[in-house]
């Protein structure tokens, strides 16, 4: 049975970014209801990460901690800005350093728990922020629902009316009428395999968004984490030698038994391997050797800890990985491994996206009422992210929140036409009837394998044609045929494949269209065959219209505020180990 | 590497459809240290894709917590729990069963919105 469901601000979407709009938008006086595609708390990226929250040295000194009083937000601001090769939206980059303070005092008061910190972030966990962010959502007022996959949005008036949802473990819809909605979504790793795990981020929002109209871009820029287990299965995609090597070092060697950072600049190597610059350096440096065939079975290079000594390895890891557990993967194998100086295979997965959905300083899209927060949207880091993802989202996610609330008291309340709720529902159901002419799971694998070959840290021109012909054939010739083997439609998990894998064709194409326009090389992003940053001619963003089902690329200058972009081109890694060096002369990782 | 099979006998229960319970069993490349979930995921890629477990959202390196199952018997993170040899894949409670390994929500986990003071 179809349920009708009326609120006044929509939440889509249930990590860090969602819950916090969620609490913003009812502390403005809004009824807020947050829809979790999967468990409440307990999906999308903001669980799984380490987790830093980043700020300014004299902010941290302010909150009694261990800060840098030559620190100041003027400085986190030039290093976020010059880490992104300055193709930030300079505006989100100030509202990201002004309101973080401010975050990270309301997270302590609702009960955050610091474990530890240095001159620039506080460390705790993903887990615990979205403890204290769900027990604050429980404590306003907000209503929340879990298993509920939010499909499309609808408007009336060109403006937001309601969203057609799906309970994932009924099979039944739900018809929502909302006065403003905001979009939480996250990133759209399950384009990509190997991945660093979440089932639920298939990038729902960004492509619905899209679909309804927003605009969104940067979609070339996306953030492969290094040093990601490929080997064994049950830990593919654990960050566990990502953190390991980004505190203790150790030995990336490929199939010759080179190592595979020697032939480069030594500056480069050190603040690429022992800052999180390691992201776009290392898997860099990695898909380089994998891509001469050097690397071994899947992709990777080999990682172990080379000459650094077993008591300190050991001493890390009873840090970082207490009794050699990871959460409740047990490493215990890994570290007799790492004893006995054997490699385990690493290799770059897909972590962090840095484009999205275009959002304004209010966090407003093209469409009046949508609203979008979090790794969903084109954030503040330009080319390349090093400061914290999760103090973007709580930001954003605060402010996009109150605004949303505050159109929805004063200006939202278009209603959602039945008959645009009963269209949805019809397309949806198509996949149920068509008894698996073309099975979802089949072709998903194929496009994740795909999008790693050709949309990975390393792109070309004639790769990303073949990819873009690809995609459009999976359009016109199989997405129309998507079926599932049993019609029933209670957990049916087949139909959610079905739902979700045009989505990541749609973005994965205009992902692809971004980097093969962009015929220069920066942050995140690697042309083979334009290996050099062109700050005449790209200091722009990609901006990615929908044209007829299709994404269109255009440009637009980037948002600069106080900092004039530079000009000139530069080899890419020069123009890496210039950006390195412009960091402010302060303590802290960041 | 060398590719021996298993036999992995899987609960399957559709309410709306099957008067009882049943298993079906399914014979999958085995590779060291894999995981009952990936065992799971080898069979809906490749061999029968209408079993439904817990999969639309989750992590599957043990942080989640939502892929409890039982795996010969015990109850486990079927992420986190290689598989040897043949292998049976239960739900915790088969009496609770929404669809083959997924349960229907017990009241632990509803999402009712709950008021505390603070
Ligand atoms: C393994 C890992 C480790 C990381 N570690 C760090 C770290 O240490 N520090 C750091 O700063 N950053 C880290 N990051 C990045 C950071 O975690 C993310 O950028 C951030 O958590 C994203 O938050 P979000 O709220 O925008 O999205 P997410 O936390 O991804 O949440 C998205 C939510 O939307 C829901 N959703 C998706 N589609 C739908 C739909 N159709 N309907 C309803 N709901 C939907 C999802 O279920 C989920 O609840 C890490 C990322 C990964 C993957
Ligand atoms: S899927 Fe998250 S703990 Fe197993």
């Amino acid at each position: 049975m179809t349920e009708h469901v009326r609120t006044e601000v929509l939440v889509i979407g249930g990590g860090g970014a969602g819950f916090r709009a969620a609490i913003a938008a009812r502390h403005s006086g809004a009824r807020v209801l947050l829809l979790s595609k999967g468990p409440l708390g307990r999906c999308g990226a903001t669980p799984m990460a380490g987790a830093d929250f980043t700020l300014d040295g004299r902010s941290m000194h302010e909150l009694g901690r261990d800060g840098d009083l030559n620190d100041s937000r003027e400085k986190v601001f030039n290093d976020i800005v010059t880490q992104g090769y300055y193709l930030n939206n300079q505006k989100l980059a100030e509202h990201y350093v002004h309101t973080a303070p401010l975050l990270l005092r309301d997270l302590l008061d609702w009960g955050l728990k610091i474990m530890l910190s240095d001159q620039r972030a506080v460390i705790t966990s993903g887990l615990h922020i979205m403890d204290v962010l769900l027990r604050k959502a429980r404590s306003v007022g907000v209503e929340m629902r879990e298993d509920i996959m939010a499909l499309d949005l609808i408007t009336n008036g060109g403006a937001i009316a309601g969203v057609l949802a799906l309970d994932v473990r009924s099979g039944e819809f739900i018809r929502i009428a909302a006065s403003a909605v905001v979009i939480t979504t996250g990133g759209w790793h399950k384009a990509y395999w190997p991945n660093t795990g979440m089932r639920d981020l298939s990038g729902d929002g960004i492509a619905m968004a899209h679909r309804a109209g927003a605009l969104i871009g940067n979609m070339e820029f996306v953030t492969f984490a290094c040093n990601i287990m490929l080997d064994p299965p049950m830990w593919r995609g654990s960050l566990a030698p990502y953190v390991l090597s980004l505190v203790c070092g150790g030995s990336l060697t490929n199939n010759c038994g080179e190592e595979i950072l020697a032939p480069y600049d030594p500056v480069v190597v050190k603040t690429g391997t022992t800052t999180e610059w390691n992201k776009s350096f290392v898997s860099h440096a990695t898909a380089r050797e994998v891509r001469l065939g050097k690397g071994f079975r899947n992709g990777g290079v080999h990682y172990s800890r080379g000459d650094v000594s077993w008591e300190v390895i050991k001493l890390v890891a009873s840090i970082t990985f207490p009794g050699w557990k990871y959460k409740a993967m047990d490493l215990t194998e890994w570290g007799r491994m790492l004893e006995a100086n054997e490699p385990v295979e690493v290799g770059p997965a897909v972590e962090y996206f840095d484009g999205g959905i275009v959002v304004n300083e209010r966090f407003e899209t093209a469409i009046p009422g949508l609203f979008a927060a979090g790794e969903c949207c084109l954030g503040p880091f330009g080319a390349n992210r090093i400061f914290s993802a999760i103090t973007e989202i709580l930001v954003q996610g605060r402010d996009a929140g109150e605004h949303a609330a505050h159109y929805a008291l004063t200006e939202g309340g278009a209603q959602p036409p039945i008959a645009g709720f009963e269209a949805l529902e019809k397309k949806a159901l198509l996949p149920l009837a068509r008894n698996n002419e073309v099975r979802p799971a089949f072709l998903r694998r194929e496009l994740q394998l795909r999008a790693q070959r050709h949309l990975g840290p390393i792109r070309n021109k004639n790769e990303l044609e073949e990819f873009i012909i690809y995609l459009r054939g999976m359009k016109q010739n199989h997405l129309p045929h998507l079926g599932t083997a049993s019609s029933g439609r209670v957990y049916n998990k087949e139909w959610i494949d079905c739902l979700e894998l045009g989505d990541l064709v749609h973005l994965l194409e205009a992902s692809a269209r971004c980097a093969l326009a962009r015929t220069e090389s920066r942050g995140v992003h690697f042309r083979e065959d334009f290996p050099v940053c062109d700050n005449d001619r790209w200091l722009v963003e990609s901006i990615v219209e929908y044209a007829e089902g299709d994404p269109k690329v255009c440009t637009r200058p980037v948002t600069a505020t106080t900092m004039s972009p530079p000009g000139g081109k530069m080899p890419y890694l020069d123009m890496m180990k210039k950006m390195m060096q412009s960091h402010s002369d302060t303590g802290g990782m960041h | 590497m060398s590719k021996h099979s298993v036999q992995v006998k899987v609960f399957r229960y559709d309410p709306a459809r099957d008067a009882d319970p049943y298993y079906l069993e399914y014979a999958i490349p085995f590779e060291p240290r894999m995981s009952a979930m990936n065992a799971l995921d080898f069979i809906y890629h490749n061999i029968d894709s209408t079993l439904s477990y817990y999969d639309h959202a989750g992590c599957s390196l043990g942080i989640c917590g939502r892929c409890v199952g039982r795996v010969n018997g015990k109850t486990v993170l079927l992420c986190q729990t290689a598989i040897t040899g043949d292998t049976v894949i239960e739900p915790v409670s088969t009496g609770r069963t929404l669809k083959d390994l997924v349960m229907r929500k017990g009241r632990r986990d509803d999402a009712e919105p709950t008021k505390d003071t603070d």
